[in-house]
């Protein structure tokens, strides 16, 4: 307790006070399985379902699906430009690779994303 | 376990953010002896209601733990859910004062405390029953300020009450004590 006054000028309660609590600071209570009856206590962590990863990868799917459906001419104009971007690159066997490594993490990263447990 | 050297902030946020269950046992690990004291003082010495209190001032804690804004210390702020949680079973059990022990009742300096140790053990078992005596205000206020050693400012935080009201009973509470007391005061 924050207080200036010293042991001297300390009534005789004051004192049993303060050296009752430096009895109480002193005695540590020992755990004794305390800690692990809190812990077997604690609400259940939450456990995203199992299902979850592959239901939201067939949504994307059908997700996807549905928009080239919905808008073909769109999808064969974007379609059509890519590949004339492609077609208009110089074919090489490292941009090949380039390109192939660039798509597989680009999927790997997705199906990681999609599949997480949190 | 977790070295001693990660702060108490650090392992909240663990829990908050990962939902770290080995952060939170260390906390309770590094809090329980404290809390469990208090609570011992609290409900004058009933060591199971005390450890029961415990266990849900712990439990509250996990719960809350996204209310904690560090404004306090995180013990202050856990000898608040502490005393809460006291004052919350208080009511439940609409608890009635201790059963007066009739030999405590005129507190006299027993004739075997003729050695300083034993003076100084004996008096300790008396405060011990007089403040089972106290309103629970007053003995959580002497609780706070004296074995958890805590500022008037901080006592306040934990009993929820403003300061002015901390020092009245903190008075109050030492006036009664001197009263049950008498019989060790030192003659003038």
């Amino acid at each position: 307790m924050g207080m200036n006054q010293t042991d001297a000028n300390l009534d005789w309660i004051e004192r049993a006070l303060k050296a009752d609590a430096g009895e109480h600071a002193a005695a540590y209570i020992a755990d004794d399985g305390f800690t692990s009856g809190v812990m077997a206590r604690l609400p259940a962590p939450a456990v995203l379902p199992a299902w979850r990863g592959p239901v939201l990868a067939v949504l994307w799917l059908i997700a996807a699906v549905a928009v080239v459906v919905a808008l073909p001419d769109l999808f064969y104009d974007v379609f059509r430009g890519l590949v004339a971007i492609v077609v208009a690159q110089p074919l090489t066997w490292s941009r090949i690779a380039a390109a192939v490594l660039l798509l597989g993490a680009a999927t790997w990263s997705a199906t990681v994303y999609a599949m997480r447990a949190e | 376990m977790l070295p001693a050297a990660v702060s108490d902030a650090q392992l909240i946020a663990r829990v908050l953010v990962k939902d770290d269950r080995h952060a939170f046992g260390e906390l309770v690990r590094r809090h329980q002896s404290a809390v469990r004291a208090a609570l011992r003082k609290l409900t004058s010495g009933n060591h199971a209601l005390a450890d029961d209190l415990a266990q849900e001032t712990f439990l509250l804690a996990y719960r809350n733990l996204k209310s904690f804004r560090q404004e306090a210390k995180f013990s202050t702020w856990l000898y608040r859910i502490a005393y809460n949680a006291f004052l919350a079973d208080a009511r439940k059990r609409k608890e009635l004062p201790l059963v007066e022990d009739e030999d405590a009742e005129d507190s006299g300096i027993p004739d075997d405390a003729a050695t300083p140790v034993a003076r100084t053990a004996a008096l300790s078992v008396d405060l011990e029953r007089a403040m089972a005596r106290l309103s629970d205000a007053e003995r959580a206020a002497i609780v706070q300020c004296y074995h958890n050693d805590l500022s008037h400012e901080e006592a306040a935080f934990v009993l929820g009450c403003p300061v002015g009201t901390v020092k009245t009973h903190i008075l109050r509470a030492k006036q009664k004590l001197k009263a049950q007391l008498g019989a060790w005061a030192p003659e003038s």
